[in-house]
């Protein structure tokens, strides 16, 4: 399964950016081999819609779970169409932090 | 100590943050603060037609209550068209529905369809949904 997190800096002590559709970095991980790698994200100074373009990037990578701080509408609408998991962690949690419970 | 207030249920928060008047400046003192609440309560009643004791079911609160933030709305939106000033949708106890809550890690998540019903995190079984 691939999983993609919000980060706001693209190192996995990082933690997970409060929203989805403009943040900096995507952490792509995968649980099958255990690797993860950072995509940036080229939409997030566009003027709208950076929420739905995103999604469809991350939709065209295969992913089944993403975690983000908040999720706009639209954007909850466009994975629940594709029967993406989203994830919203209550505190502040890093990328490790969030990697290590899922896997 | 005060009575904490319950989460009302939301279908859908708002896609967008709210209204501005027409040809005058904005001054920040008069702005008028919609929470989300307050927001649903208008859609379902002025919108979606439905009734009072409909919407205050759907939004898990008694009809009473219900009642008292549909008030408060339409005093806040006349005030804004009176006076001229921001409309801004901010805050609220708000929960939406169609999602999950773990009990154990207090992480909020979807579930999609047709799959187990367990906590992505820890996988915990005790969940309960926002309904």
């Amino acid at each position: 399964m691939i999983i993609a997190i919000a980060a706001n800096e693209n190192h996995l002590k990082a933690i997970v950016d409060t929203h989805f559709g403009r943040c900096d970095w995507y952490c792509i991980y995968n649980t099958e081999t255990r690797k993860s790698f950072f995509i940036e994200n080229p939409v997030r100074h566009s003027q709208e819609k950076a929420g739905c373009d995103a999604a469809d990037l991350l939709i065209g990578k295969g992913i089944k779970m993403v975690v983000a701080g908040r999720f706009g509408s639209k954007v909850v609408d466009t994975f629940r169409k594709s029967n993406v998991q989203m994830i919203i962690p209550e505190t502040q949690q890093t990328l490790k932090e969030i990697i290590n419970q899922i896997k | 100590m005060a009575r904490t207030k319950k989460d009302r249920l939301i279908q859908m928060a708002p896609h967008f943050c709210g209204f501005k008047p027409q040809g005058v400046q904005c001054k920040t003192s008069t702005e008028v603060f919609i929470n989300f609440e307050e927001y649903e309560a208008l859609n379902l009643c002025d919108y979606e037609l439905l009734t009072q004791a409909e919407a205050a079911k759907l939004m898990n609160v008694s009809r009473p209550t219900y009642t008292r933030i549909y008030e408060s709305v339409r005093r806040k939106i006349a005030k804004a068209f009176v006076e001229g000033s921001c409309i801004h949708f901010e805050g609220g106890n708000v929960s939406i529905a169609n999602w999950y809550k773990c009990d154990h890690c207090k992480i909020t998540f979807t579930i999609p369809d047709n799959s187990d019903k367990f906590c992505p995190l820890c996988k915990s079984q005790v969940i309960t949904e926002n309904k």
